[in-house]
């Protein structure tokens, strides 16, 4: 259990909010033209690291919005919150 | 098939707690983010919809609750067919907004006493610290696991919003975790 810091209602419960896994995944421009391994790759394939990772998460039980979330995987540890479409404050 | 009365809730008293149903009662969400949907939505209710996070206006038997950046729930007993016909003709018609009439969604239970957040603190990860000293403040979270919208509309005085299909389920617990006061 940890808090997350949503950028809409403030700290919060981890209880409140679901996961929505990687974050910064670019829609392929042309889908028609990718190969089927390549779009499965684009639509399945997921990093899961153990370590710093971007992911994005929804504040489900709260104002329902969508945010995205710096976080080490090994702690829990959250470096960074931001909203959608904002860059990423660190790399 | 959709039970249309309201579950089977009376008044109760514990120690330093009073639990009641407040039905039936209008409520409505508004959505929207435009200038002009401001406006007209607060031309209408009389009341500027909150912007600041957790926050709520009240003006006279009305109030708007911050739910989100564009979203808003009134509530009160002056809402009327009225004021419902012009939010919808002058925002949901014109397309600067949404209003879709909640009332029969959520069930509206006043809880009133010094043992409010003992009882709330029992079920809910939320951190009350703040909140039971500030009034009309507003938080969405979850309480035995189940979505609540609470109003903190006066001191020691909750009007707690929860989906009618859970109310009863809630209702039962709520009271269940007052009997230990």
């Amino acid at each position: 259990m940890f808090i997350i810091t949503c950028p809409f209602c403030g700290e919060r419960d981890q209880s409140e909010f679901s996961a929505g896994g990687e974050a910064h995944i670019v829609r392929p421009k042309q889908p028609t033209e990718l190969s089927d391994d390549e779009w499965a790759d684009f639509l399945f394939m997921r990093k899961n690291i153990k370590g710093v990772q971007f992911e994005r998460w929804n504040h489900a039980h709260g104002c329902r919005k969508w945010f995205n979330v710096i976080r080490d995987t090994s702690n829990d540890k959250i470096h960074a919150v931001y909203k959608m479409g904002e860059k990423p404050p660190v790399k | 098939m959709l039970n249309i009365n309201y579950p089977k809730i009376e008044k109760k008293e514990y120690p330093n707690l009073e639990l009641n149903i407040v039905e039936p009662i209008h409520k409505l969400n508004l959505r929207g983010k435009n200038r002009d949907f401001f406006t007209k939505a607060g031309r209408i209710l009389s009341i500027m919809l909150p912007t600041e996070p957790n926050t709520s206006a009240t003006i006279k038997n009305i109030s708007a609750l911050w739910l989100s950046p564009d979203e808003w729930m009134i509530y009160g007993k002056d809402i009327d067919k009225n004021l419902m016909l012009s939010l919808d003709t002058e925002i949901s018609k014109l397309n600067l907004g949404s209003v879709t009439d909640i009332s029969d969604q959520w069930v509206l239970i006043n809880m009133k006493g010094k043992n409010v957040f003992e009882v709330l603190s029992k079920g809910s990860p939320f951190d009350f610290n703040k909140f039971k000293n500030t009034k009309n403040v507003v938080v969405q979270t979850l309480l035995n696991h189940v979505d609540v919208i609470l109003h903190h509309n006066d001191r020691n005085n909750i009007d707690l919003f929860v989906r009618k299909s859970f109310s009863e389920h809630l209702w039962l617990w709520i009271n269940d975790s007052s009997s230990f006061l």
